[in-house]
């Protein structure tokens, strides 16, 4: 059949998966140390189209798009000041350690808290390592002591959710770790909000050449071959 | 959509947080609450639309992390059985059903069987202090470290305790918390903890902060919202592709 319909659509049901990626990043607009995702999109393997006849290259013709690959953006973001002692920052690149059941994760999302066994632990209660790899203390006056808490620098880095990253630590991260401060999230709300709206045009674009090559075939299949009355 | 919902419902529950802030900035001794976000799990998107690795996240989450340590600032009432702890740490007194219980509302008076209770909640110190009948409660004195005295005469100890994590602790009756299994067993607070005597600790909420943190979210709020509007304007597009 007719692969115009097939490629807007396959255009149409990538524009969904960047609306879900953009909804997820909207939804964390607010979440400190949250780094944002950027959708590259290419066309599948472009097909070669021969003259049937002689055999003859005639062009290339794409066969839709598709996302193939996510690039979070992980560039640090500014510091807020909170006066909170236990809400901590990373001014510059690194990451937090973090003992998670799922082995070591790493963050940059500092709010932090004090456990019943007087351990920094993160917001859902995992260790926070510290430079020696071993959970932080918290001292008797409610603060920790910044140049104990590990910040590590890491490769391969990816997002598991739950504030965390998967990666490899290498060494130690360049940033300062500070105290009463915490990371602003990476999301860009205004060129979020116009990805948004470029989106879903994009996709209603979709549409309308789905809408416009059905009708072009309706009037090949109703009206060729039908005489004047 | 359900992800930005869900990101609808983590900013709601820092917009709480924020009007109960706002709603106790005269209470004497109110910490604000803290609240956390974190992103939730990735899904990977592959064969819909997405080539391998690509992954779509589920939104964002919002756990409350207990209250800010912060010092609330010390106003001076000159009553001399106001006391406000300047750093961390509580006083510590007894429920009506003999349970111990954390306060930082210094506002003290004499009950009538002598001993020091908090003027809201009626909750008697402990250990208790005994003023002797008929005393004239503006020569009691309470030195930095705790030590009551009337006239010289030594009364008792005000006794200056915390908890391992403060976070854990649990709102008790009045102005009180409860220290439970998640915030550790009391202990006697960090010696660079004082009382001063003719003051009270003001609500650490600064309504500055308040304010901007209520308008954040609201705006997060918003754009969730707008996210939602313009998902459903995609499947009603997607519903359209045949007139």
């Amino acid at each position: 059949m007719e692969r115009g319909l097939y490629i807007a659509a396959a255009g149409m049901v990538a524009e969904m998966v960047r609306q879900d990626q953009i909804a997820n990043d909207l939804a964390n607009a607010a979440t400190p140390g949250y780094k944002s995702d950027r959708s590259q999109q290419r066309s599948f393997s472009d097909l070669l189209l021969q003259n049937t006849k002689t055999g003859e290259t005639v062009g290339s013709l794409g066969s839709g798009p598709l996302i193939t690959k996510q690039v979070t953006d992980l560039s640090p973001e500014a510091l807020r000041s909170t006066q909170e002692p236990l809400d901590l920052g990373i001014a510059g690149p690194g990451y937090f350690a973090v003992q998670t059941d799922k082995g070591v994760k790493y963050t940059r999302d500092g709010s932090f808290k004090a456990a019943a066994d007087g351990t920094l632990t993160d917001q859902l209660g995992n260790s926070v390592l510290g430079t020696d790899r071993k959970p932080v203390k918290v001292n008797a006056d409610g603060t920790v002591d910044t140049a104990k808490v590990g910040n590590f620098a890491l490769t391969g880095v990816k997002k598991v959710g739950d504030a965390n990253f998967s990666g490899t630590a290498a060494g130690a991260g360049k940033g300062e770790v500070q105290s009463g401060v915490l990371e602003s999230s990476g999301v860009d709300a205004g060129r979020t909000m116009v990805d948004m709206m470029a989106s879903l045009r994009a996709f209603e674009a979709g549409q309308k050449a789905i809408q416009t090559i059905d009708g072009t075939l309706q009037q090949a299949a109703g009206q060729v071959g039908t005489l004047p009355q | 959509m359900y992800t930005a919902a869900a990101g609808m419902a983590a900013q709601q529950t820092r917009l709480d947080a924020v009007s109960s802030d706002l709603a106790n900035v005269d209470t004497t001794g109110y910490k604000s609450a803290r609240v956390a976000f974190r992103d939730l799990v990735y899904d990977d998107a592959q064969g819909y639309g997405a080539a391998k690795g690509v992954t779509i996240g589920a939104g964002s989450a919002a756990t409350s992390i207990g209250r800010s340590s912060a010092q609330g600032a010390l106003q001076d009432t000159k009553r001399t059985l106001d006391v406000a702890l300047n750093g961390p740490g509580f006083l510590q007194v007894k429920l009506a059903d003999g349970s111990k219980a954390l306060t930082r509302d210094g506002n003290l008076e004499v009950a009538p069987d002598g001993r020091l209770r908090l003027s809201s909640g009626g909750q008697v110190l402990e250990p208790a202090i005994k003023v002797p009948a008929g005393a004239d409660p503006d020569a009691i004195k309470i030195g930095s470290d705790g030590s009551v005295s009337y006239n010289n005469v030594a009364l008792g100890q005000i006794k200056i305790v915390d908890v391992p994590a403060p976070t854990g602790l649990q709102g008790g009756p009045g102005n009180t918390y409860v220290a439970t299994k998640a915030s550790g067993a009391t202990r006697a607070a960090d010696k660079s903890t004082i009382l001063t005597q003719g003051s009270l600790e003001a609500s650490n909420v600064d309504e500055a902060t308040a304010m901007t943190d209520m308008i954040e979210a609201q705006r997060a709020f918003q754009m969730a919202s707008k996210a939602i509007t313009t998902q459903d304007q995609v499947l009603e597009i997607a519903n359209q592709v045949k007139k």
